[in-house]
Formats: structure tokens, C-alpha cells, sequence
């Protein structure tokens, strides 16, 4: 096979055995890879109603087509399981080089399966695995596991590991691949640490062969002139700022979630957005593998009680630890962000768990003997100590770790909680930001942005602007980009490129380059609408697991804070979430009954029944 | 009259005296356009435009007081 390199690997913690199989082409052809493979044989292998932290549960870690070649950004890989933070599937992404170098080790997905009783690693060497011991490395950080798994497997090998948060079943507990990049969302290094699998080391030499390689050289030429082009009168804002850039988009409009969602500006926003964090902090940009833009960032934190060094903050993560805390020292967010890269955790659901102890705590609800501390706005120091304890389960942080809406719920206000799903919400408030809602709302792994992003149009103007205070025209926007977003997962791509320069640049994004690589990639000649119709079958089989699961239309919603109670302040000041008048008809175009259940005509259009 | 201006990433760049946020005088009845031309911003340069916090394109008229934002389009967060 060519892009695919035609192999996937069994990993049975429970035997200790490795079998290799063969990729079945006609999957590979219609889910294209990545997110795709992961609920193919999540679809095909797991019990939807079976405990995450059980033995049924499988981890699948699949690349794309494209990861591992010179496409620009093919370097993502995605891991799917079913959450234990909330019951629903979750496909978490994650850059770096780990991908890729799976990919050059001739794999293109683990399927990891049972439980093991002792930690063990799993280390791939081109075409050998084999399971080792990790008990050595059982407590380490993620960074301390790194140098040691490096050291006694192969200098230049790769790491996806899990730290102290994953071992202790942290419900939010992330997979940290190559040190600082983290398949972060929904509990994916819970269920690793319950597998007590401690890490996967790869190293690979082989190179991803190409179907029409004069092909996809003309097609990556073009698309990487184009880039430059661009940027040569525009440079990358993410480039020169990272991510947390985007401060400007969300603050400016008045979707800037600030103190658990109470309202949607923040008055310390300068001292933590992108420009503050380069002027101050940064040490340089680092991209992922075969990526033009190199959004990532090395900072360090020269002095004070939050020295340190590390990578980050992304945007996210200023919102999660910053405005939502009411931080705004951007030593403290940037050190608890060091914290959680290093202990395994997801900053979303971090900040956002520690935002509803700040608010339980305001309203009196969270008392201080409990917490061991007060836990007030603001209070940076608290935030550092706070997240530590979570990665650790040590003392409150224990009750932490189960994440923000059990909390919320043991303290009897689960309505407190800014989930979807039980998922966190990203960093963009639905009231002033119809779209996101809706996504927000009908994402398959919760309140995820990375679903089919409407911050691209409703905020940054990406690849062209729509309104983001009206909800009339989302419903078909949302559920196409939530496609496209399947389709990107799929191929092995990163977003950012992606929706820029690999997609037609209107609202209706035909994801047209991103055929034209995958076609020199692959041979599949793909047409630009099948790759569309792959993207909605991934979408539609991810409902389905989500629905057996025992998800029904009730799930598809959001705190009443977004719905009912008026923005404060802003450009938003007076709005709500639209999400009931938006639900109908969306469901209508998907084709899904008015409970949101994909309908048999739609399931046989996509070849689902 | 007189609006609000703040400019963000390698907008800045054409802040006057690299200020990112300030006042700039200009005539009634004049629109982003003429923003653009008095900060001598090139039409090879792509900004996402704000007025108030509200979406608008280099025809939005202005008014005294009005808080302009321009930023570069972004990839994401």
C-alpha cells in the first residue's frame, strides 16, 4: 500500500502478546486513517456500556495517510477509547514527531487491548515490539520517563507517555507524547494508566512510500508556495505570538470565558494573551513534524516563585488557567501549565475543574478546611499548588481529579459545571458565539472546540468571516465543518494549516487540497466529495457509539448559564446560547430523527448498517 | 472626530510610534477605509475589523468614540 503502510498492531496487555495484521484496504479506503480508524474498530471491538478503566476497553492510536510524509503538517495521530471522564467516545490529537515516527516504523495504528497487572512499556523498533517492565519508571514524570526510556531504548527513539496522573487515574489525565505534546481531552492517560501501560517508544527509519510521488510533491509545492506567499506580507500570527494570540479574537468579541463563564471579557486579559507572553517569556517557536507554521512554544520563566522552563501556554490553556481563574499572572498560568505537562494532565479540564472550586468557594459552598486552602480568584499560588495536588490525588486534589461536574455535583450545583457531555468547554463562550454552541453541544466527545471549529468564522475571520451572534445560519456551517474537521483528523493533518490553504476558501470549505494529497499519497483517487462523505461517515459512526453508549438528544445541551443567563458584559452584553432553535434543524440536515438518531437511510448512504 | 484604535500582532507594526492602542483623528463620516489609509496599511495586508466589538469590512462608517480593533486573520487556538 502506498501513504497507508499497510500494517496495524495488536498489543494484548492481559497475554503479553503482539500480533501484527494487515490493514484491510477497503477500511482504509473509506475511513481514511487517524480519526477514522479509531472508531472503525472502536465501532467494531468495544462495548460501548463497558467501564473505561476496565479491561474491555481498547486504546487505538492511528495516524493518517499523510502523517509521516513532507504533507505540510502531517504529523497529528489520534487516540480513541471510550472516556472515563464521561462515559462518551473521545479522539484525542495530538502533533510532535511520536506520529510520524510510527508511521516510519511501518505501523499505522495500535490497537491496545486488555490490561496488564505489572506496568510495562511497549517498545517498537521498525519491525519488532516487544512488551518490557516499567516499574522502574512507575512515578516518574512524563518528562523523567522520557529521558529514561530514551536512554535504554534508542537515543532518537519517540515517546507517548503517561505521568503520575495517568497512573492514578486522573479522569482528565493526558497521553504526552514527545515531552510537551499532549493527546489531552477526555481521560485518554486514565485509561492507558488503568491498562498500566506506562508509555509506547517508537523508533522507526523507513519512509512513507507514495502512490504518485511526482504527484504529491506538485501538490505540497503548491500549497507550501502559497503559504509563503501569504505570509510574506502577512506574517503567521501564530508563528511570532503561539496560539495564545487568539486572546485578541475572544476578548475583543466578548466570548473571553473569565471566572467560570460569568462573563465573557477579562480586565487582566494584556497581562497573559500571545504578545505579553513572547515580550516576556518565549525562547523560541517549535514546530511539529513537516510544519510550516510552528506554533508551539518553548518559554521559560527566568525568576521568581514560578521559575521555570517548559513549553507553553497555548491558547487554551491561558483561558483553562488563566481568565477562567481570574489569573492573571502569566508566571503562575504558565508554571501550572509546566505542572501539568509534566504530571500528565489536560489544562482545559484542569483550569476548568479549579474555576468551579473558585466559584463553589465564592458562593460558600466549597469551604476552606476542605479545600486545604482558600481557593479565590486570581490567587496564581493556589492554582500551582492546586494542580499539582490533582496530578498527584494528594488531599483536595483528589476530589479535583474526578474533574469539574462531579465536583460541581458532590457540592450539589452541577449546573456549575462548563461541560458538554461532561467534557470542559474550550476557551470561547456560546452566548456570543452562536456557532461553537451548537458544536459544543453535538460534538461526540463533549465540549470540545476541536469538532468543527466555528472560531475559525465566527471570530477570526478564517478563511472568510460569518456572524457570530447569529444562529439562523449555523446549523449548516457547523455540521459541515464538523465533516471537514473528521476528514483532517483522518488524513493525519493539523487544523490550522488545513482550513487555510487545503480547503476552497468559503464557508462551504470542499476540502479540495487535502484531496489532491491524499490522491499522491495514496492512489485511493479519492474525488473531493467522497473525502466529504468519509468525513460525515466518521461523524455519524461516532453518534452511533455515542447513542449505544446511552447518550440520548438530552445530552446534546448546555449549562443554563449559556443558555438562559444574559452575558454581562461586552459586545455580547444581553445575549444567550440559541442552542434549542439551532438542534432542529440541525438534526433535520444530518438527517437524523428530531432524538437525534441517525436515520436508516442516512446509515445506508454512508454504508453504516 | 476621534475614535479608538488597537491593533494587534503585525498590525502593530503600523501603529504610529509602534503603540499598539490610540487615539487617530478623522474626518465626519469616515469609514475603516480611512483608517487603513491613515495608518498607510497595505492592501496586501489581511485584517480581521472590529468596530465595538461587533464585525464589520472597510466600508463601516464611523462614528466619535467608536473602538476600533484590527487583527491579522489567525489559524487558531
Amino acid at each position: 500500500m502506498y501513504g497507508w503502510c499497510g500494517k496495524v498492531l495488536r498489543v494484548d496487555l492481559s497475554l503479553g502478546k503482539i500480533t501484527s495484521e494487515p490493514l484491510d484496504p477497503k477500511v482504509a479506503r473509506d475511513y481514511i486513517g487517524g480519526r477514522g480508524f479509531g472508531i472503525y474498530h472502536l465501532r467494531k471491538e468495544v462495548d460501548p456500556t463497558c467501564d473505561p478503566l476496565g479491561p474491555a476497553n481498547k486504546i487505538i492510536m492511528a495516524a493518517g495517510p499523510l502523517t509521516g510524509t513532507a504533507a505540510p503538517t502531517g504529523a497529528r495521530y489520534v487516540v480513541t477509547t471510550k472516556s472515563p471522564l464521561t462515559g462518551a467516545i473521545t479522539c484525542s490529537n495530538s502533533g510532535g514527531n511520536f506520529p510520524a515516527e510510527l508511521k516510519k516504523s511501518g505501523h499505522d495504528a495500535l490497537i491496545i487491548e486488555g490490561a496488564s497487572v505489572k506496568p510495562v512499556y511497549l517498545w517498537i523498533d521498525g519491525n519488532r515490539a516487544e512488551l518490557r517492565p516499567a516499574e522502574h519508571l512507575w512515578g516518574k514524570t512524563t518528562h523523567a520517563t522520557d529521558d529514561a526510556l530514551r536512554r535504554e531504548t534508542h537515543a532518537k527513539a519517540k515517546t507517548a507517555v503517561i505521568g503520575p496522573a495517568g497512573e492514578k487515574q486522573v479522569l482528565f489525565a493526558a497521553i504526552m507524547n514527545d515531552r510537551d505534546r499532549a493527546a489531552g481531552r477526555a481521560g485518554v492517560g486514565a485509561v492507558m494508566g488503568a491498562k498500566k501501560l506506562k508509555a509506547v517508544v517508537v523508533r522507526g527509519e523507513g519512509e512513507v512510500a507514495l502512490a504518485d510521488p511526482e504527484a504529491f510533491k506538485a501538490a505540497n509545492t503548491n500549497y507550501r508556495d502559497a503559504f509563503k506567499a501569504k505570509t510574506k506580507d502577512n506574517p503567521p500570527a501564530l508563528r511570532t505570538h503561539g496560539t495564545a494570540i487568539t486572546v485578541v479574537g475572544t476578548q475583543s468579541h466578548g466570548v473571553f470565558p473569565t471566572r467560570n463563564f460569568q462573563q465573557g471579557t477579562f480586565e487582566g486579559w494584556e497581562s497573559i494573551y500571545g504578545e505579553t507572553l513572547t515580550r516576556k517569556y518565549l525562547v523560541r517557536a517549535k514546530p511539529c513534524f513537516s510544519c510550516p507554521i510552528a506554533c508551539g512554544r518553548v518559554t521559560r520563566i527566568p525568576d521568581g516563585p514560578f521559575k521555570g522552563e517548559g513549553e507553553g501556554p497555548e491558547y487554551e490553556t491561558v483561558y483553562s488557567l488563566g481568565s477562567d481563574c481570574g489569573v492573571d499572572d502569566l508566571a503562575a498560568l504558565t508554571k501550572a501549565n509546566y505542572v501539568c505537562n509534566e504530571l500528565g494532565l489536560d489544562t482545559i479540564s484542569m483550569g476548568s475543574a479549579i474555576a468551579c472550586a473558585m466559584e463553589l468557594f465564592e458562593k460558600g459552598l466549597l469551604k476552606e478546611p476542605e479545600a486545604g486552602m482558600p481557593v479565590r480568584w486570581g490567587d496564581g499560588h493556589a492554582l500551582v499548588a492546586l494542580t499539582r495536588m490533582t496530578g498527584m490525588r494528594e488531599g483536595f486534589g483528589d476530589i479535583l481529579a474526578e474533574g469539574s461536574l462531579r465536583l460541581a455535583t458532590r457540592y450539589g450545583r452541577p449546573e456549575l459545571a462548563m461541560v458538554a457531555k461532561g467534557l470542559d468547554f474550550a476557551g470561547y463562550d456560546p452566548r456570543g458565539e452562536q456557532g461553537m454552541g451548537l458544536a459544543y453541544a453535538t460534538s461526540p466527545i463533549g465540549g470540545s472546540h476541536m469538532r468543527g471549529d466555528p472560531a475559525y468564522f465566527e471570530l477570526l475571520g478564517v478563511p472568510v468571516p460569518a456572524d457570530p451572534h447569529t444562529w439562523q445560519d449555523k446549523p449548516p456551517l457547523v455540521a459541515k465543518w464538523q465533516d471537514l474537521f473528521c476528514v483532517i483528523d483522518a488524513a493525519g493533518l493539523c487544523v490550522f494549516f488545513s482550513v487555510r490553504y487545503l480547503v476552497e476558501q468559503n464557508l462551504m470549505v470542499k476540502p479540495v487540497g487535502i484531496t489532491e494529497l491524499l490522491n499522491g499519497a495514496t492512489g485511493a483517487g479519492y474525488t473531493p466529495e467522497e473525502v466529504e462523505t468519509i468525513g460525515e461517515r466518521i461523524f455519524n459512526a461516532e453518534r452511533l457509539f455515542l447513542l449505544a453508549a446511552g447518550f440520548t438528544r438530552k445530552d446534546d445541551s448546555l449549562p443554563p448559564r449559556i443558555t438562559k443567563e444574559p452575558m454581562p458584559t461586552g459586545p455580547a452584553k444581553g445575549m444567550v446560547c440559541k442552542l434549542e432553535e439551532m438542534l432542529a434543524p440541525y438534526y433535520r440536515l444530518r438527517g437524523w430523527s428530531a432524538e437525534g438518531v441517525p436515520s436508516e437511510a442516512k446509515l445506508g448512504e454512508l454504508g453504516l448498517l | 472626530m476621534k475614535v479608538h484604535v488597537n491593533t494587534f500582532a503585525n498590525l502593530r507594526d503600523y501603529a504610529p510610534a509602534g503603540k499598539g492602542s490610540f487615539e487617530l483623528a478623522l474626518a465626519d463620516g469616515a469609514s475603516l477605509a480611512d483608517v487603513f489609509a491613515a495608518l498607510r496599511i497595505p492592501a496586501t495586508v489581511q485584517a480581521v475589523m472590529l468596530v465595538n466589538g461587533r464585525r464589520a469590512d472597510v466600508a463601516t462608517r464611523l462614528n466619535g468614540g467608536d473602538e476600533v480593533t484590527l487583527f491579522p486573520p489567525m489559524e487558531g487556538g
